[in-house]
């Protein structure tokens, strides 16, 4: 088995009280069901804001990296045969249902 | 105290075999300082540049990662800090930096499952 970051991009989290209670219940029923299969190792959602620090200046800027399409909602480390069974595992992530993506990458093992 | 998560963006290719020696041995060494500061929740992992983009509504998968070279985020790590501006404070010694990459530093949400 081999470890797989799953990187949240994109979806609309916006909607009423009752549809963004029924999509947690979704991403929790999905969890789940990843933890049921044995493939989840953590992982969680992010808050909307925070800041950047930039290159040699390390200059400072307000808000997420990227605009709100494309950046980062959420992560889970995920344990997969290899990197199409991740994909596949990928597949019932609620993110689709809003139009948003699921990046998939390998972790690099390091010893230290 | 409250929990962050560091995103790493910057690109390394550029670096000689003995410069990307040298350069993660000075991730090692920040992780380890972190985790001695009390900082570090999980270290984290490095990813590979590799990897695919589920596009599940369109049912499109494409091959490599997201975003361009310069965007691409190279690893993450769970840091503990008073706040947003402390988290940023700590971030100050990271190397990506001497590959004029970049440190985002977005709050974990505290989830009750």
């Amino acid at each position: 088995m081999s470890e797989f970051i799953y990187l949240f991009r994109g979806g609309d989290s916006s909607g009423s009280p009752e549809q963004m209670q029924q999509q947690m219940q979704k991403w929790t029923d999905w969890a789940k069901d990843l933890g049921a299969g044995g493939h989840l190792r953590g992982g969680g959602p992010l808050e909307k804001d925070g800041k950047v620090v930039h290159g040699i200046q390390k200059s400072v800027t307000d808000g997420p990296y990227l605009e709100e399409k494309d950046f980062v909602g959420g992560y889970m480390l995920i344990e997969a045969g290899d990197l199409n069974e991740a994909a596949d595992l990928s597949k019932g992530c609620p993110i689709f249902d809003s139009g948003g993506r699921v990046e998939i990458r390998p972790v690099l093992k390091i010893n230290m | 105290m409250s929990e962050f998560i560091f995103v790493y963006r910057g690109d390394q290719s550029a670096l000689s075999h003995e410069q990307a020696t040298e350069y993660r041995q000075r991730w090692i060494n920040w992780i380890s300082k972190l985790g001695e500061n009390g900082h570090l929740v999980d270290r984290g992992q490095p990813l590979l540049p590799t990897g695919k983009v589920v596009d599940g509504k369109r049912n499109i998968v494409t091959d490599g990662p997201y975003a361009e070279t310069k965007d691409v985020v190279g690893g993450y790590s769970l840091i503990e800090a008073k706040d947003l501006d402390h988290a940023v404070e700590i971030s100050a010694g990271c190397p990506v930096f001497e590959v004029a990459g970049l440190v985002e530093i977005r709050p974990v949400i505290k989830l009750g499952v």
